[in-house]
């Protein structure tokens, strides 16, 4: 064999011995320990720091939140419906790296500086699971925000860690009374608002058929006190004890007064008699799009022409309300009236 | 947020990740660098094994292109590594279920064959300049000639040996490399526009008229600037060879198409819109059109006529020239053209031209020159084109 | 060696040769014949090797998998952006270890909408790339059905990405999760490309490919994946196959499942109840 090729023959072999040498020294040692990768990295990658950390870990600071949730909607396991702490407060035990949960006032670590990630805008963070939208399932609550509460923050009504515990004039509304004891209390009210409490043609008082029980118990009370001055009403509410009040409110809000459908056109009509402003919370045909509202079915173009200038004059008063009907004038007010007074009961 | 990335504009649906492309233009140049290397080889061993006197002119010289083409093949892929440094994982764990895993060993093997092969081959000319030079290229040479200065007629035939056989081992290792370019694309069933059996056979074939196709433009280029004539019938075999690879190329690539389009799976209509559409120019036009159906026309006629002396050098070097775009187009539309078709069959993406940076166009365009350069240098300290003293074996 | 007379040329050729080569070959053979001697790569023992050094936790033990039941998903997104949140993935719109597609056949059309919360009009609606909310579209149009379908890396039984791993940095482990080894992933993407279900992609960063683990880091400390512990619908399910009471073992002996795409061979491990041969 020439000496060239022997050389060439020694050179390739150096080469690839320098090569196996490398090799070795290079593979980590925990490869193919259990297959064909780095044995180590299994136990590299499993020793990451969670930062979300379940609600028992929440629990234990915030005991009392933690009640409320558990015996809320927002805990639900019959229908693995459990919204945890974590998904409206961001994880507990970590970074939140887009922002998403934080309120502006408070810190970005939870807990090491003790401030708890509060979500600032509620109709934000409620709508993503709630706003309906096409693709969501029936079974899920929706509303449609434009129509629900004017806009208002959620937590004004609802304690998001139990929606349907309410707060103001809806936690009255969900109080209770007994409709069966209340219509037994009725004779005095028939005369003027007739026996279901659809006011008819010729009877002078308002259809009281489905409205808010929270409504109408505020109303009985405040007729009672005299923060509502009605000289009939004062009469027939003086003898009221606060559960006939209760029972009368129920009574007549599980009456019926259906109303016309709604939608596109009626609240094109709504806008068109100046009564945009109203169809927010009252709805464009009366029905109210929340329970917080009273019902303007079935009511009269004079009560309804009435209640508005009781509100503008000052013996009515309702921090919305109020600044709403002094901001209409005369002929606005009647126009408004006469849109909700063609919103009869069916 | 990181610039990094560009994110490609889509219609239809696409999974949302899909928006950033795994693979830009340099993964483009890499299997055009393959297929010049195996296609330069091809010519080479053409004369070494095959006995093919008429490419003899440009035997020596198709040797150098390949080694200077090879030597850049995973610069694309360097380039386009997370970590390059960490490249060599895949040859010191290398998972053989993987077809890239294989490149490092392919690659590595073919370039020390390419490597062994040239220094047989001009290693006459390395001793006599070692033996010549007393200058910093004369220990240059002497260090190459591994100190055995052995030209005696038992060490040339011996040499003879060593050189048929590297090119024979060659054919395969070469052939082997872009086949395996072909069935890395063409073995994942995820995308349909590469997922096809014909793949490997279709980038080898059009790997063999590129290379061919770039030593006809090179040969006639450097016959210009040295000022010689252009052996005519030389450039009538490269001329011939190319010829006949083309239109078997060209028939696969027409199989392939007809038989993804007649075969219809689920994901075709998405496939269809994209043909008609965003293809038109790409494939039809530049690749088929310009850079396969015209050269065929060209050289058919030249061939019937009986087409000589310059006529002839000028139409198969503008053949060859149109063959170059035909196969950078090809690369460029499976590889581009592969991910502009999205996995969930209902979307399609539009590449995201990228130019400056470390996978930008100027960065793939630089790979492809690189070899050009590196060859600039190669023919001085190696120069093809003296008389060689080897003669084919047979 | 040849007896032929040294010329000085020669002597000098042979010298440089020797430097040169002559050390390399000496060290390359004693450095191949020293590692040599070097405890090399473990290989798996016979018996069977032992689980990973992970505190109380045995991969023995778990086989994992994963239930979507897309009628109770309701879109919120919340898992999505959990996930960013406790895996630290891209803060935008192209880069999501799991997302949400929805799927609305409109009446009178043939193939569904498709949209996912990566969508620009989604991303308008949420204003920012950051959050991520689905827009209210398709208000005018008559639909006939819609519904939400949860995506994310199926950690298939014959995973495509394993298999195109040129290194050996992704791979399956014994307890049914495919994962990624960051410090040993060279970044080449041939797994992005590989995957039909387009769970991978790269981080820019880290220069390396990602996608979901299932947060191996929490199930192997016994808590749920991040998008689990947060749906607050039931909507995603995990757990232990191995176990038959776990909501997995449960979900799967309820329901008639799907994987998506089954053609490709993958075997999926993540099940879909209520989807539709649109969703792929």
């Amino acid at each position: 064999m020439p000496r060239h090729i022997r050389r060439l023959l020694l050179v390739l072999i150096g080469l690839g011995l320098v090569a196996v040498a490398v090799r070795n020294l290079v593979v980590d040692r925990s490869f193919y320990e259990y297959g064909h990768y780095r044995g180590n990295a299994v136990a590299e990658i499993a020793r990451d720091k969670p930062k979300f950390q379940g609600t028992a870990y929440c629990q234990s600071c915030h005991a009392a939140e933690y009640d409320t949730w558990a015996h809320g909607l927002h805990y639900s396991p019959d229908t693995a419906r459990i919204v945890k702490c974590e998904v409206c407060h961001g994880p507990g035990g970590g970074r939140d790296p887009g922002q998403n949960y934080l309120h502006a006032a408070t810190g970005p670590v939870h807990p090491g500086n003790l401030k708890l990630a509060v979500p600032a805008d509620t109709t934000a963070l409620c709508t993503v699971c709630h706003e309906q939208i096409v693709g969501r399932p029936a079974e899920q609550r929706q509303i449609v925000s434009g129509e629900h509460a004017g806009g208002q923050q959620c937590s004004l009504c609802h304690d998001a860690h139990a929606p349907l515990r309410f707060k103001g004039a809806l936690a009255a509304a969900a109080a209770g009374g007994n409709p069966a004891a209340g219509q037994r209390k009725t004779a005095a009210c028939a005369p003027c608002h007739g026996p279901t409490g659809v006011s008819a043609a010729g009877l002078i008082g308002p259809t009281l058929a489905g409205q808010n029980r929270a409504y109408l118990a505020a109303a009985l009370a405040a007729y009672r006190s005299g923060a509502r001055k009605n000289p009939i009403m004062l009469g027939v509410a003086s003898v009221l004890s606060n559960s006939d009040i209760e029972d009368i409110a129920a009574f007549f809000a599980s009456q019926k007064c259906a109303a016309g459908p709604g939608g596109a056109a009626q609240l094109a009509a709504a806008r068109a008699a100046g009564a945009a402003m109203c169809a927010s919370c009252h709805g464009a045909n009366g029905v109210p799009t929340g329970a917080a509202w009273p019902s303007l079915l079935g009511q009269s173009t004079d009560y309804l022409q009435g209640a508005l200038r009781s509100y503008a004059g000052g013996d009515r008063s309702h921090v919305v309300m109020s600044a709403i009907a002094k901001s209409l004038d005369d002929a606005g007010t009647a126009k408004v009236a006469a849109y909700y007074g063609g919103a009869a009961c069916k | 947020m990181h610039p990094e990335f560009s994110a490609a504009p889509y219609i239809g649906y696409v999974y949302p990740n899909e928006t950033v492309f795994p693979w830009g233009v340099l993964i483009v140049a890499y299997p055009y660098l393959t297929g010049l290397v195996a296609g330069a080889f091809t010519v080479s061993s053409l004369y070494q094994v095959f006995g093919l006197q008429r490419l003899r002119p440009v035997a020596h010289f198709a040797l150098l292109t390949s080694l200077c083409c090879m030597i850049f093949v995973p610069t694309p892929l360097l380039l386009h590594l997370g970590h390059p440094e960490r490249a060599f994982n895949a040859v010191f764990t290398p998972h053989w279920s993987s077809a890239m895993a294989m490149f490092g060993y392919f690659a590595g093997f073919y370039v020390l064959l390419l490597m062994v092969e040239t220094w047989f081959v001009f290693r006459p000319y390395i001793v006599q300049q070692a033996q010549q030079r007393k200058d910093l290229l004369g220990r240059y040479y002497r260090l190459l000639s591994l100190g055995s200065y052995d030209l005696s007629e038992d060490a040339l035939r011996v040499d003879r040996k060593w050189i048929l056989a590297l090119a024979i081992i060659g054919i395969p290792a070469a052939h082997g490399l872009h086949g395996y370019v072909g069935f890395l694309f063409g073995s994942l069933k995820s995308r349909e526009w590469w997922s096809s059996d014909l793949m490997p056979v279709i980038f080898l074939f059009s790997a063999i008229i590129s290379g061919v196709s770039l030593l006809t433009v090179l040969y006639v280029l450097s016959c210009k600037l040295r000022r010689i004539a252009v052996d005519v019938d030389c450039v009538k075999g490269l001329g011939y060879t190319v010829w006949g690879f083309l239109m078997f190329t060209l028939l696969l690539e027409g199989v392939e198409f007809g038989s993804l389009v007649y075969k219809g799976k689920e994901g075709i209509d998405m496939i269809m819109v994209f043909v008609t559409t965003r293809l038109v120019i790409p494939f039809f036009v530049l690749q088929i059109g310009v850079g396969a159906v015209t050269p065929i026309l060209i050289l058919s006629y030249m061939f019937w006529r009986g087409t000589a002396g310059r006529a002839l050098v000028a139409g198969v070097t503008t053949s060859a020239a149109l063959i170059l775009l035909n196969v950078i187009m090809m690369r460029f539309n499976v590889v581009i053209g592969g991910q502009e078709i999205s996995k969930t069959g209902v979307g399609l993406l539009s590449y995201p031209w990228v130019f400056l940076g470390r996978e930008g166009v100027f960065a793939a365009a630089s790979v492809l020159a690189a070899p050009m350069l590196l060859l600039l240098v190669m023919i001085r300290l190696l120069p093809p084109w003296h008389d060689p003293v080897n003669t084919p074996a047979h | 060696m040849d007896d032929e007379t040294s010329a000085d040329e020669v002597q000098a050729g042979r010298r440089a040769f020797l430097t040169c080569f002559g050390s390399a070959l000496a060290g390359g053979a004693v450095a191949a014949t020293a590692t040599a001697l070097l405890p090399g790569p473990a290989r798996a023992a016979a018996g069977g090797a032992p689980s990973p050094a992970i505190p109380d936790y045995d991969w023995k033990q778990h086989q994992w998998a994963f239930g979507v039941d897309a009628r109770k998903c309701i879109g919120c997104l919340r898992c999505v952006e959990a996930c960013k949140a406790e895996n630290e993935v891209a803060l935008d719109a192209h880069h999501f270890r799991t997302w949400v597609e929805r799927y609305v056949y409109v009446e009178g059309e043939d193939a569904p909408r498709i949209d996912s919360q990566a969508d620009p009009v989604n991303i308008a609606a949420s204003g920012s790339e950051q959050h991520y909310r689905f827009a209210n579209r398709y208000q005018d149009q008559k639909v006939e059905r819609a519904f939400f379908v949860p995506k994310l890396c199926n950690h298939c039984t014959h995973p495509a990405c394993v298999q195109v791993c040129p290194t050996g940095a992704t791979f399956k482990t014994d307890d049914g999760v495919v994962l990624i080894d960051h410090t040993y992933c060279i970044g080449c993407q041939y797994c992005v490309q590989a995957c039909p279900y387009g769970a991978r992609f790269f981080n820019v960063e880290k220069k390396v490919t990602e996608k979901c683990t299932w947060c191996y880091h929490r199930i192997t400390k016994g808590l749920l994946p991040a998008c689990v512990e947060v749906c607050p619908t039931g909507a995603r399910i995990f757990g232990d196959r191995r176990d038959k009471q776990s909501p997995i073992s449960r979900f799967l002996a309820e329901n008639r499942v799907d994987v998506l795409k089954p053609e490709t061979g993958n075997a999926p491990n993540v099940f879909y109840v209520g989807i539709d041969k649109d969703v792929r």
